[in-house]
């Protein structure tokens, strides 16, 4: 892929006896935003760090915008802004002189842009860095991240601290910046965030990625749940491959299916004649506790490995 | 008081590799002092004149405090520990109580405890009573180190009550300069200043007619106690005294501020960053700036404070007695050469003291993730290891140019000129850059080593001692780049030990740069 912002693959990294990534495969396009998913520990912030050159990889390859991330950090890091996770400040700087130097070490920032995001996030840049709540540390390096004039955000569960109010804002400002042409790997735990932002998402879980693709994709690759009131007990649901937890009680039945096998289902429906039917897709909820409860053993389930076969 | 006993066993156990490390080199310290000085003199007459001549010399009253019994086998035997050594006491307890309260503070973790069943004094009372119980444990060590090693039962107690005395008050500075700002460094410089002080008070009194002057100060008090013969037990009662007052006042300053907030509210400021802080090496100077502002100042104060003992010197010696012996020994001219040379070997050690904190300020910065906010940016990492070197190369040999000066100033009228002074000041200047550079290999190393310099200085500063004392071969001592500086003005400033330093500098530094940008950040 020519256009690809981020391209990793077999990516490998580990701290003494702990894989934190274990052969990781991540691909972002230019002009995408990218969520980036995955239980705690699962490697997300290890991987927007090798990204940054601030961790040096053990093995694989990493691309960033067309670039080794080790070797070439700060001519890179002209065109990428970064938010991290947790934003610590220097105690005796105010959010003012914060978010001023983070602009100069980068090579600039938007003036005009600068004082209409402090004052959309409503924040005040005299403070000195103790005296700022957590929400309030974090509109700081978001106001001098989105301040910026780059190619790239990499941005680590940016809107942890950050009211409902305040979220919104921040979207509007990553939609408007892909609208604009920019790119965005944007790791987070709040799915209605996800939903909202993102064009494709990856999924990791121990290092690994389990899963990519457009939300649809993913959709796709899960169970829908169907309810039914029929006229008659239907006939040969249990057979078709792919139907769970069926319970039939006469004319009523209930299931869940992998969402491919989902016309077939309805077929059998159909000929046992239906009254009512509720046909339920996944919510986002469901596909992500699907991949982070299960544990890796039972990977054989996950609709990946069952499309493959 | 509800999870004072949990909070301080947890406190104590945190601290155990602290305590314990602390304790066993001080407890082998006071006993290899106690045992090797009986065989080192073999008639009393050599004792005696062994004590006479450290009265004799201002440099080592200034250092070490007065010897009052000089037919005292003890007293002689415990002069470097009675005052100088107790400075690592009182550190101990100083660092115990920040540690365990504004550190805590200051990183949020506090927060965690004042949201448990704990009563609101509780961190405060606990931080006090670790500083306390482990003076108490050093002290009692001491007292068996000394009563092992040969020295008479009831003086060994006596003394072990004089470092018990200088760590309750030591506990109580903690406690007392932990409330002041929000920020653990400052209350940590603050509580410094304060011992430098009282020190260079003790020291000032010793030496020159002004002897009140180590009346008010703990050390002076270890001094006078007397506790080799005929004991005054009433002066420890001045230690506890003012420790209950430090600590009660702490505890008053506590109840009246919000966790984690300084005696004073935090002023807004500059909604927008100067031109200047454009970079990682002016970020880190601005970062530094209060810290290097308070250091100079009292580098320049404390520096003339110490050089006004050497004019003075050919006067309060004024004895026939000693007249005598001082002509043997080169005359004023010659004594107040010596104690230049020992006042900047000790302003070397202080100064020490600056460039392993910006080095483990520089860890700080880095586990907090402030360095990854920076070098997310197009910085170099070059760059952000060379703003914690620089500053801290620069910095030690800025204080030392200053101290140099500040004495030059203080020893006015004194027989030796104040170019010699500056140049005794000077020459410190390579040594002190090898303890920086080790500091920054350790920093380089992992960024949780960054503390390092802190045990190298303390390392450095007990090699001598401690190999002479155990009659270690002679590399060992010179394992201290200390060792190597030449006794400017007493001897010549000799260019090849110098070069050499600042050699072994250079290579330590090349390394630490090579290290810090191939490793992990974080
Ligand atoms: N510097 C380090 N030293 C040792 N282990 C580390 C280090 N950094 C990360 N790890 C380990 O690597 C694994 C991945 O951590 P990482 O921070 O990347 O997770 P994450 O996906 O960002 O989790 P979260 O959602 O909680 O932020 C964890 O097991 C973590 O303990
Ligand atoms: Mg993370």
């Amino acid at each position: 892929m020519n256009d690809a912002i981020i391209e990793i693959r077999e990516l490998t990294k580990t701290f003494g006896a702990t894989r934190a990534l274990d052969g990781f495969d991540l691909s972002v396009a230019e002009g995408e935003v990218h969520g980036f998913l995955g239980p705690n520990g699962a490697g997300k912030s290890t991987t927007i760090r090798v990204l940054l050159g601030l961790l040096r990889k053990d093995a694989g390859e990493v691309r960033l915008l067309g670039g080794d991330p080790w070797s070439h950090a700060p001519e890179l890091h002209r065109r990428l802004a970064y938010v991290p996770g947790e934003v610590n400040l220097w105690p005796n700087l105010t959010g003012g002189q914060v978010i001023d130097i983070l602009g100069r070490l980068r090579g600039g920032l938007d003036e005009k842009r600068r004082q209409e995001l402090i004052a959309r996030f409503e924040l005040d840049p005299t403070k000195k860095g103790r005296s700022y709540s957590k929400g309030n540390r974090q509109k700081v390096a978001l106001v001098a991240a989105l301040a910026a004039d780059v190619d790239l955000l990499l941005l680590d569960e940016p809107t942890s601290g950050l009211d409902p109010i305040m979220d919104s804002v921040f979207r509007e400002y990553v939609e408007r910046f892909r609208d604009q042409g920019g790119t965005v790997l944007l790791s987070s735990h709040i799915l209605a965030e996800v939903e909202r932002l993102c064009d494709r998402v990856s999924i990791i879980r121990a290092g690994r990625r389990v899963e990519s693709g457009s939300l649809a994709e993913l959709r796709h690759l899960t169970r829908t749940s169907v309810v039914a009131e029929l006229a008659r007990p239907p006939a040969g649901l249990a057979e078709i491959s792919g139907v769970h937890d069926l319970d039939v009680e006469g004319t009523r039945v209930a299931f869940e299916v992998d969402t491919p096998r989902l016309d077939a289902a309805v077929g059998v429906l159909h000929r046992a004649g239906i009254r009512t039917m509720t046909a339920t897709p996944p919510t986002l909820e469901e596909l992500f506790l699907r991949h982070y409860g299960d544990d890796l053993s039972a990977g054989e389930g996950s609709p990946e490995t069952e499309e493959t076969a | 008081m509800t999870g004072l006993g949990r909070l301080t066993r947890f406190s104590l156990r945190r601290s155990r590799i602290l305590i314990g490390a602390w304790t066993a080199v001080l407890t082998l310290f006071v006993y290899t002092s106690a045992a090797a000085t009986d065989s080192l003199y073999k008639t009393p007459a050599d004792q005696i004149s062994a004590a006479e001549s450290i009265n004799t010399s201002s440099a080592l009253v200034a250092l070490y405090g007065p010897i009052l019994d000089v037919t005292s086998l003890g007293e002689l035997a415990m002069t470097k520990t009675t005052v100088t050594y107790a400075v690592l006491v009182m550190a101990l307890a100083i660092a115990l109580v920040r540690r365990h309260t504004r550190v805590e503070e200051e990183s949020g973790r506090a927060e965690l405890i004042g949201g448990l069943a704990v009563d609101p004094r509780a961190p405060l009372v606990s931080a006090v009573l670790v500083g306390a119980l482990t003076s108490l444990l050093i002290a009692v060590l001491a007292a068996v180190a000394d009563i092992a090693g040969g020295l008479p039962v009831a003086g060994s107690v006596w003394f072990a009550g004089s470092w018990l005395g200088v760590g309750l008050v030591g506990t109580g500075v903690g406690a007392l300069c932990a409330q002041l700002s929000p920020n653990a460094r400052t209350c940590g410089a603050v509580a410094a200043g304060v011992v430098a002080v009282l020190y260079a008070m003790r020291a000032l009194g010793d030496t020159t007619s002004a002897h009140w002057l180590s009346w008010l100060s703990p050390f002076g008090w270890s001094t006078q106690l007397r506790a080799w013969s005929d004991p005054r037990g009433w002066v420890l009662l001045l230690d506890l005294l003012l420790a209950v007052a430090l600590s009660a006042v702490a505890l008053g300053l506590r109840a009246r501020r919000d966790l984690g907030a300084g005696l004073f509210p935090e002023r807004p400021g500059p909604a927008v960053g100067s031109p200047r802080l454009a970079d990682a090496l002016a970020l880190n100077l601005k970062v530094h700036a209060t810290s290097l502002v308070v250091w100079t100042v009292a580098c320049a104060v404390l520096g003339a404070l110490m050089a006004a003992i050497v004019p003075s010197i050919g006067s309060i010696l004024d004895s026939a007695g000693t007249r005598d012996l001082m002509e043997r020994i080169g005359g004023v001219g010659a004594l107040q050469e010596t104690l230049v040379a020992a006042l900047v070997s000790v302003a070397a050690i202080i100064v020490s003291c600056f460039a392993a904190s910006v080095v483990g300020h520089g860890g700080g910065e880095e586990n907090d993730g402030r360095t990854e906010e920076v070098l997310a940016t197009a910085t170099e990492r070059s760059t952000t290891f060379l703003a914690v070197a620089l500053l801290a190369l620069g910095g030690v040999a800025w204080l030392l140019v200053v101290t140099g000066a500040a004495m030059a100033v203080g020893a006015v009228g004194a027989a030796v000129s104040a170019g010699q002074v500056l140049a005794a000041a000077l020459v410190q200047i390579p040594a002190v850059w090898v303890v920086a550079a080790l500091a920054l290999l350790a920093l380089s190393w992992h960024s949780r080593w960054a503390v390092a310099g802190w045990g190298l200085i303390v390392a450095f500063f007990l090699v001598g001692p401690l190999a002479e004392l155990l009659q270690l071969p002679g590399w060992v001592a010179g394992l201290s780049p200390y060792s190597h500086v030449p006794k400017v003005p007493a001897d010549p400033v000799s260019v090849g030990p110098l070069l050499g330093l600042t050699a072994a500098a250079a290579v330590v530094v090349a390394t630490a740069w090579w290290r810090y940008r191939e490793r992990d950040i974080g």
